[in-house]
C-alpha cells in the first residue's frame, strides 16, 4: 500500500527531543551567548529531521545529534568568521598566567561560565564534550572528526587553561592556593 | 593507550597521565600504575581530588542552564508541520519519479498547510502571534478558542525566567481566591509534568486563571475562564464523561483543546499532545478543578 508507513516524526520526537537541553547547553557555552544557540539549536533540529531517515534506530542518537551540531557550528563559524583556530589558542595559552584555581565549591556558575568563556573554543569544545556530557574520547573524536590524539591534546590543555583562568580569577578575589603541587614522591 | 611503568619520576608520569584517568580511559595496567602512585602521594592525590571536583562544578554550572520552553515549543512545532513533507513512508520498489511526483504533491501541500495555519512566528512577532492563533483556532468551535487562544499567546510565545518560580510566588499571582487551585491541580498533574507557571493573565479583553507544565519541552495548559453572556459547553458534541463531568475535546492544528464547565467558570486543557492523552489529563484534572472552582464565588 502506497501510505502504508507514517512519517517518522513521532520516532524522532522520541529519541531526539529528550537531548536537546544537552545540545541547547553546548551551543550556548561555544557560542557565549543565548540567541545564537537559539538558531543553531533550530537548525540542528531541522537539519537532523531531514536526515532521520539515515539514522538507524538503535544508535547513539546522542553523538549523531552533536555531530550535526558541530557541522552546523562550523557553518556558522565560515559565516561569522570570528571563530579562533589552533595557532591563535596557543598564543592566548602562552599569555595565561599560571596558579592554582579556588577551591571548586567557592566558584560561582557566573564565574565559571566567564572563565569557560575565555578558554578558546576549540579546546572548549572537547572539554564540553568530555567532562560536560561525559562521551568517550573516540566518540568525541568522531563528534569531531579528528584523530583521538587531537581529542586527548585539546582536553589537556582546555583542562589547563580553565585551572589557569580560575587561577587569575582567585588571585584578583585574593583566594590563596588551595593545595601544594609538584613534589615527587 | 600504552601501558607504562611507574617508578623514578612518579609524579611526573601520573600528572601526564592524570586527564586520561580523570576520563576513565587508560587501559587497566595503567590505570593500577596511577592509583598505586596516588596511594603513596599526598601532592598528587590532592590534585586529582581538585581536578576532580572541578569537573564536578563545571558539569554543574553548565547543566544550570534550561532550553527556553519556548524554542522547544517551536522546534516541537515546526517539524510536525513539516511531517508531512517526509517521505519515510514511500514503500520501497518505487520509482523515482513516483517519489519526485509525490514529493511535489506533499511539498505543495506542505507548503499550504504552513503558510495557512501552522507556521510559527518568532517569539518578538506580536503581529505574527495574533495572526497564527486566528488561523490555527480557525475550524475551532468559538467557546473552545477562548482556551486555546490564552494557552499559545500566554504559554508558548511568553518568556519564561530559566526555573519555575517557588510555590509561594505562584500562588501569590494566583491571589487569595484561587491559589487553593494549585495543590488540587498539583495532585492530579500527569506524571512528569511539572509547573512552571501560575498566575493570572489576560487576552482578547478576557481575564484567565493559567497554569502551565512543563514535561520534556511539551507544554500542558489549564486554562480558567468566568462564563461570560450565557456561554456554555453544551452545544457541543461531548467527548467523554467520566465521573459524571461532560468532557469536549475538539483538534486545532497539532493542539488538543478539551473543556469542561464548573458553575460559573469554564475550564480548558490544552496540548499538542495525542487526542486521548489530552482527554485522559483533562479527565483526571476535572474532578478536583470542578470542586475547587463550585465553591469559589461568583
Amino acid at each position: 500500500m502506497l501510505f502504508s508507513k507514517r512519517p517518522r516524526t513521532d520516532e524522532f520526537e522520541a529519541v531526539a527531543m529528550p537531548h536537546m537541553n544537552d545540545i541547547y547547553r553546548t551551543a550556548a557555552r561555544l557560542l557565549g551567548n543565548g540567541a545564537g544557540a537559539d538558531d543553531v539549536v533550530q537548525d540542528v533540529y531541522m537539519q537532523a529531521w531531514k536526515s532521520f531517515d539515515q539514522f538507524e534506530l538503535g544508535t547513539n542518537c546522542r553523538a549523531w545529534l552533536f555531530k550535526i551540531l558541530f557541522h552546523t557550528l562550523n557553518h556558522y563559524r565560515r559565516k561569522w568568521m570570528n571563530f579562533r583556530m589552533i595557532k591563535e589558542s596557543d598564543e592566548i595559552l602562552e599569555q595565561t598566567p599560571a596558579g592554582s584555581p579556588p577551591s571548586p565549591e567557592h566558584i560561582t556558575d557566573e564565574e565559571m561560565m566567564a572563565a569557560l568563556a575565555e578558554v578558546p573554543q576549540d579546546f572548549r569544545a572537547v572539554v564540553l564534550l568530555i567532562d560536560v556530557e561525559e562521551f568517550s574520547y573516540k566518540e568525541a573524536a568522531g563528534i569531531l572528526n579528528v584523530p583521538i590524539g587531537t581529542v586527548m591534546s585539546r582536553l589537556s590543555r582546555g583542562r589547563k587553561a580553565l585551572r589557569e583562568k580560575l587561577a587569575g580569577l582567585a588571585e584578583s578575589y585574593g583566594i590563596g592556593r588551595t593545595h601544594e603541587e609538584g613534589k615527587s614522591a | 593507550m600504552n601501558r607504562i611503568q611507574f617508578g623514578e619520576g612518579g609524579c611526573e608520569k601520573t600528572r601526564k597521565y592524570l586527564d586520561s584517568y580523570i576520563s576513565n580511559e587508560l587501559m587497566v595496567e595503567t590505570n593500577h600504575e596511577v592509583l598505586r602512585h596516588l596511594e603513596s602521594c599526598q601532592p598528587c592525590a590532592a590534585e586529582l581530588d581538585a581536578r576532580t571536583r572541578l569537573r564536578t562544578r563545571l558539569k554543574a554550572a553548565v547543566n544550570a542552564q534550561s532550553v527556553p520552553p519556548e524554542l522547544q515549543v517551536r522546534i516541537r512545532a515546526n517539524i510536525r508541520s513539516r511531517g508531512s513533507e517526509s517521505l519515510g513512508w514511500l514503500p520501497g520498489g518505487w520509482p523515482r519519479w513516483a517519489g519526485a511526483m509525490a514529493a511535489t504533491v506533499v511539498v505543495c501541500a506542505g507548503l499550504w498547510v504552513n503558510y495557512s495555519t501552522e507556521r510559527m512566528p518568532e517569539v518578538s512577532d506580536r503581529p505574527g502571534q495574533k495572526v497564527y492563533i486566528t488561523r490555527i483556532a480557525a475550524n475551532l468551535a468559538a467557546i473552545l478558542k477562548v482556551g486555546l487562544g490564552d494557552h499559545i499567546h500566554c504559554s508558548i510565545f511568553r518568556k519564561y525566567p530559566k526555573d519555575a518560580p517557588p510555590i509561594e510566588k505562584m500562588q501569590a499571582e494566583l491571589g487569595p481566591a484561587y491559589q487553593g487551585l494549585l495543590p488540587v491541580v498539583r495532585a492530579a498533574a500527569p506524571e512528569g509534568y511539572r509547573v512552571i507557571m501560575a498566575h493570572q493573565c489576560s487576552y482578547a479583553g478576557r481575564k484567565f486563571i493559567h497554569l502551565t507544565f512543563e514535561r520534556n519541552g511539551s507544554l500542558l495548559s489549564l486554562v480558567v475562564a468566568r462564563k461570560e453572556d450565557g456561554e456554555s459547553l453544551a452545544g457541543l458534541s461531548p467527548a467523554a464523561e467520566p465521573s459524571g463531568i461532560p468532557l469536549y475535546q475538539s483538534a486545532a492544528g497539532h493542539y488538543q483543546v478539551a473543556g469542561f464547565e464548573a458553575g460559573n467558570f469554564i475550564a480548558y486543557v490544552v496540548s499538542d499532545l495525542r487526542d486521548k492523552a489530552n482527554l485522559q489529563i483533562a479527565a483526571n484534572l476535572a474532578p478536583g478543578v470542578r470542586e475547587f472552582l463550585m465553591k469559589t464565588p461568583a
